[in-house]
């Protein structure tokens, strides 16, 4: 469990006040806080918070009086304020050195000593190759080494678990047994989600490895799509309610994947900049929601998502594991963003939605 | 504005070179912020066997040039030892340039672009 005061959700105005002003003073540019800094900022706190606070009226807060104000905060706490200002300024593009630097003097100021801080310095250096070791290292190689590996049901270790998925016979006869489930299930759910999508299955030659085939489950648990939109969305709440904040390294991969260029490849997912996807509010507030689900998980379950056994779910009904669990509804107003379903058409890449028009509905694929 | 440090070297082994690069940027990648951003590795086909490895230096904090932050980088132990490992996997005297960046194509800022 999370110390006390660690969460967001129970913060008084007058100190959201504070981290607002002094978040925005953190991330602003010499020329102003953009539009896609305030909105996003904005729609954090607000979905955190719960506070409408208009970040591009406030006054400046420097490092020092930011510190003061959160004196009294645990660690995790003030480590999620510096993980917000880390957000503001990976969305820029460049990063402007001296917001870089700056974002550290505040992180230093709240005693706060974070890789992403460190990331973001070398993304605003240029150094994108070492920027991305540094992600890889201590954002997924160190957690791993601390993470439980039984819940994958498989036994082939892979050299890193972002490669692809290695042969392994019981683990894809294990996936392909969810097809028989009954539909309403979270295991029958993730199998249709592949089958619809033509995935392959962890096990298989070309599937994906069995840890990455967790945030499956996810995608399942919390209705999220599987085009990009959809991985913002379930990578966010991942992250966020991962008690450990290097599950932050899952929204910058993503941000530098998909936003900014800033990782060209990270073995999971390549690069793709065709579409910016934070230009515009409505993934904001879907981004924002999801990391409220993920901080009330957090709270709630305190565990790493992916350590989560979800094989030992498969064969109950969603509705029922989401309870379990604890998994909020989505909030309306990311719903309103756009937020849809893993099983809504939208939620689909193109290639994703033109394989499943070429599916034939008479035959089940297996 | 960058600054490349170029060390040519003739070497029968370049996947020892790959090796002592990749693992000097793994131990570069987990320390703080310096001037070291990358190398690159180039191989020459007109003289096979001949290397040419380009190390890239920008600013850190604005107080030190990125030749200067070079020339503190070769001052470092670790940077003294890297060399005594290239050395010995090379054939003869590594030859050493040093070269400011006065242009780059479809750089903007210190933004990666194409």
């Amino acid at each position: 469990m999370q110390p006390e005061g660690s969460n967001e959700a129970h913060v008084p105005i007058d100190e959201a006040q504070l981290i607002a002003r002094g978040t925005a003073s953190a991330v602003e540019p010499l020329d102003g806080i953009t539009r896609a800094q305030a909105s996003l900022l904005g729609a954090v706190l607000s979905a955190l918070m719960g506070r409408q606070i208009d970040v591009t009226r406030l006054e400046p807060l420097g490092p020092d009086a930011l510190a003061t104000a959160l004196a009294a905060r645990p660690l995790q706490f003030r480590h999620r304020i510096v993980h917000h200002m880390v957000l503001g300024e990976l969305i820029l593009r460049p990063i402007p050195p001296e917001v870089a630097r700056r974002v550290e003097v505040y992180a230093l100021a709240l005693g706060i000593d974070d890789r992403f801080v460190r990331i973001a310095r070398r993304y605003a250096q240029g150094a994108f190759g070492l920027a991305w070791l540094d992600l890889h290292h201590s954002g997924f190689a160190e957690h791993w080494e601390r993470a439980r590996k039984d819940q994958l049901r498989t036994r082939v270790t892979l050299e890193h678990q972002l490669a692809a998925g290695a042969e392994d016979h019981d683990l894809a006869e294990r996936w392909m047994g969810f097809a028989d489930l009954a539909p309403g299930t979270l295991g029958r759910g993730v199998w249709d989600m592949y089958r619809s999508r033509g995935f392959g299955l962890p096990g298989s030659i070309g599937g994906a490895s069995a840890y990455l085939a967790q945030h499956d489950f996810v995608h399942v648990l919390a209705d999220y799509g599987t085009n990009l939109q959809g991985e913002f969305e379930v990578f966010a709440l991942i992250g966020r309610a991962d008690p450990d904040p290097k599950g932050f390294a899952w929204l910058t991969t993503l941000l530098g994947l998909f936003e900014t260029g800033y990782v060209a490849d990270a073995g999971f997912f390549s690069g793709d900049l065709r579409e910016r996807q934070l230009d515009g509010i409505e993934m904001h507030l879907r981004i924002a929601d999801a990391l409220r689900r993920g901080q009330s998980l957090c709270e709630r379950l305190g565990t790493d998502l992916l350590d989560v056994d979800y094989h030992a779910f498969a064969g109950l009904p969603v509705t029922e594991v989401r309870a379990e669990l604890g998994v909020d509804p989505k909030g309306e107003r990311a719903v309103a963003a756009g937020s849809v379903g893993a099983f809504d058409l939208a939620g689909m890449s193109r290639i994703q939605q033109e394989y499943a028009a070429s599916i034939d509905e008479g035959v089940a694929r297996r | 504005m960058r600054f490349a440090q170029g060390i040519r070297v003739r070497c029968g082994d370049p996947d020892g070179l790959l090796g002592l690069l990749a693992e000097w940027d793994r131990n570069q990648a987990t320390t703080d912020v310096m001037g070291y951003i990358g190398t690159r590795l180039l191989a020459d086909r007109d003289d096979p066997g001949c290397y040419l490895i380009v190390a890239e230096f920008a600013e850190v904090d604005g107080d030190l040039s990125p030749a200067e932050e070079a020339e503190r980088n070769n001052h470092r132990e670790e940077t003294e030892r890297w060399v005594q490992k290239l050395r010995a996997l090379v054939d003869g005297e590594p030859d050493w340039f040093h070269y400011d960046e006065l242009y780059r194509t479809g750089i903007t800022g210190n933004l990666r672009t194409g």
